[in-house]
C-alpha cells in the first residue's frame, strides 16, 4: 500500500519533469486519487490512428508495482486487440508478460506501439482481427479510420 | 512539502519549532531577508568581478546569479568562523539561532554544511529559501540544486576559484580539510541536475546525513578542492552519480512492445535508485544483484516479488534459489559466482 503510494508518487513526479520529453502521451493524475490515471495519446503516423488523440483510463491497484495497472480505452477505437465497447486492452505486458520494471509512462508507450502493429491472432475485437486475417488490409485500414475520425478527433465547426 | 519535512527529520526536536518558525519567518522577514540577500548579491558581484571566470555566464539566468551570489559571501563568512571556533557539531544547523533571518544571514555560525545547504535553497524557490536558510544538513542541496541546469562548469570553476582564495586566507591544515567538503559535496548534487527526481528523495537525504553526523565523511587532502572521482574510495555509496542515474530515464525510452531490454543498460551502469520502487539503494542494495541478467533492485522489493510470482523484472524469469550475489559479478568473461550461498532473502520460492 505505502509502497505502491510511494513509487506512484515518484512517478508522478517523474512525469511532471519530464512533460516534455514525449510529445505523444499526455499522462494526468487524479486530482483526488493517485490511484486513478488517466492518459493521452496520439495515434502513431502512418496508421489508421494517425490524428487521433485517445483517451485511457489506467486503475492502478495496490499492489502495484508487482501487479500490473488496468488500463482500457475510453475513446472508442476499431482494433483487434481492444475491446470496441469496453475498450479493454489484449497487451501481454498488462497481464502476464507484466515487470514491476514497468512504469505507467512506458505502458503508454507499448500500447502507442500495439496501436501501429496489432496482433490480429488474439483478437478482442473479432470484427477488426477477422479483417486483417483474411488479408484486407485496406478495409480495416478505412474502418479504423472511420472511428478515429468519428470518436478520436475534435469535431470541426 | 516532502522533501522539507525529511530535510527537517534528522533532529527530532525540531520540527515544531522549526515550522513554526518558518512560517513566522515567510510573512514578516521576507523582505528584510531579501534586502539582505541583495546587499551580498552586490557584495559578491563586486568580489567577483576580479574572478573574472565565475563571472563569465552571470547574466545567464537570475536564480543562478542569486545563488551564487549567496554562496561567496557565505563561504567567506564560514571559512571566518571556522577560523575562529574551530570545531562545530552538526546538530547545530538547526538548534543554533541560525534558525533567524539575521543570524543566518550573518551566516557562518553553522559551518560548512549550512554554507552548503544554502546554496541548494537559493537555487529553488523563494519559499524554501526561508526554510532551508537554517538548514537540517547539507545534503539537503542535493535534491534541491538538481533544479539547476547548466551551468556544471561554471559552477565547479567558481567552487575552484574560491577554495583557492580561501586556501591562501588559511593557516591551518585542518580548516582545509573542513573545508574542502562543502565544493566537493555540492558538486556532486550538481551532477545529478539532469537526473530524475530520484535523489529528492529519502533515502540519499538521510543516508547523507547519517554519514555527515557519524562524522564519516572522508577528508579531503587540503590542495585537492574538486569532488570524490566516481572510483575514489572513500566515496559514499549513496552520492549520486550522472551515468548511473540516467540509466532509468534512457532505459525507458528504449521500451519496445514485447522485451524489456534491461540488461544491456543495466549491467553495464548500476542504477544508484531501485527501479522498482524507486528509492535510493544502499550499500548492501547496490552489491546484491540477485539475477544472472544483471537486473539491480532492493532488498525490499526483491523480498515482495519473491513473495509474489518471484520472476527478475528485467528478464521475467522466475529468480533461482541459489542467488549470485557478488559486486560488479557481470563484466565479461570475469565472472564470479559464489553458487554455493543460498540467500536468506529466499522464503519460498
Amino acid at each position: 500500500m505505502q509502497a505502491s503510494r510511494a513509487r506512484l508518487f515518484k512517478e508522478y513526479k517523474e512525469v511532471q519533469r519530464e512533460k516534455s520529453a514525449d510529445p505523444d502521451i499526455q499522462l494526468v493524475c487524479d486530482d483526488s486519487n493517485i490511484f486513478k490515471w488517466t492518459a493521452l495519446i496520439k495515434g502513431p503516423s502512418e496508421t489508421p490512428f494517425e490524428g487521433g488523440v485517445f483517451q485511457l483510463a489506467f486503475a492502478v491497484p495496490e499492489q502495484y508495482p508487482l501487479q500490473p495497472p488496468q488500463v482500457r480505452f475510453l475513446t472508442k477505437i476499431f482494433h483487434p486487440n481492444v475491446h470496441f465497447k469496453t475498450g479493454e486492452i489484449c497487451l501481454d505486458i498488462l497481464k502476464n508478460a507484466w515487470s514491476p520494471a514497468w512504469t505507467l509512462q512506458s505502458v503508454c508507450r507499448a500500447i502507442i506501439a500495439l496501436m501501429a502493429h496489432p496482433e490480429p491472432d488474439s483478437p478482442l475485437n473479432c470484427d477488426s482481427g477477422n479483417l486483417l486475417r483474411s488479408g484486407d488490409t485496406r478495409g480495416y485500414q478505412s474502418m479504423a479510420r472511420m472511428y478515429t475520425r468519428l470518436a478520436a478527433m475534435p469535431k470541426k465547426g | 512539502m516532502v522533501s522539507d519535512s525529511i530535510t527537517n527529520a534528522p533532529i527530532p526536536s525540531a520540527p515544531n519549532s522549526r515550522d513554526f518558525s518558518k512560517k513566522k519567518r515567510a510573512n514578516r522577514s521576507a523582505k528584510l531577508k531579501q534586502c539582505k540577500l541583495d546587499a551580498r548579491r552586490e557584495q559578491w558581484l563586486s568580489q567577483g568581478a576580479v574572478k573574472s571566470k565565475g563571472c563569465k555566464e552571470e547574466g545567464n539566468c537570475a536564480r543562478k546569479e542569486r545563488n551564487r551570489s549567496l554562496e561567496n559571501p557565505r563561504r567567506r563568512d564560514e571559512d571566518n568562523n571556522n577560523n575562529n571556533n574551530g570545531s562545530i557539531h552538526h546538530e547545530s544547523d538547526s538548534e543554533s539561532p541560525s534558525n533567524s533571518p539575521t543570524n543566518s544571514l550573518l551566516g557562518g555560525g553553522s559551518g560548512s554544511d549550512s554554507g552548503t545547504n544554502f546554496i541548494g535553497s537559493s537555487s529553488s524557490s523563494s519559499s524554501s529559501i526561508s526554510s532551508s536558510s537554517s538548514g537540517g544538513c547539507c545534503s539537503g542541496s542535493i535534491s534541491e540544486e538538481e533544479e539547476e541546469d547548466g551551468c556544471l562548469d561554471d559552477w565547479e570553476a567558481v567552487a575552484d576559484a574560491l577554495a583557492a582564495d580561501d586556501d591562501n586566507n588559511k593557516s591551518e591544515p585542518e580548516h582545509e580539510n573542513s573545508y574542502s567538503q562543502s565544493p566537493s559535496e555540492s558538486q556532486l548534487s550538481m551532477q545529478s541536475d539532469s537526473m530524475p527526481e530520484l535523489t529528492d528523495g529519502i533515502g540519499l537525504d538521510s543516508v547523507n546525513s547519517m554519514t555527515e553526523s557519524a562524522g564519516m565523511v572522508p577528508r579531503m587532502s587540503g590542495n585537492n578542492t574538486r569532488a570524490w572521482r566516481p572510483d575514489d574510495a572513500y566515496r559514499p555509496q549513496s552520492l549520486p552519480n550522472l551515468a548511473k542515474q540516467r540509466s532509468f530515464p534512457v532505459t525507458n525510452r528504449h521500451f519496445g512492445h514485447g522485451g524489456v531490454p534491461w540488461a544491456c543498460n543495466n549491467v553495464l551502469t548500476a542504477p544508484s535508485s531501485c527501479p522498482i520502487c524507486y528509492e535510493d539503494l544502499d550499500l548492501t542494495d547496490s552489491s546484491f544483484l540477485p539475477c544472472l541478467c544483471g537486473f539491480r533492485l532492493c532488498l525490499f522489493c526483491h523480498k515482495r516479488i519473491l513473495e509474489e510470482d518471484g520472476r527478475c523484472p528485467g528478464c521475467r524469469k522466475p529468480y533461482e534459489h541459489d542467488q549470485v550475489e557478488s559486486e560488479a559479478s557481470v563484466q565479461g568473461s570475469s565472472l564470479t559466482f559464489r553458487l554455493a550461498r543460498s540467500c536468506s532473502m529466499v522464503a519460498r520460492s
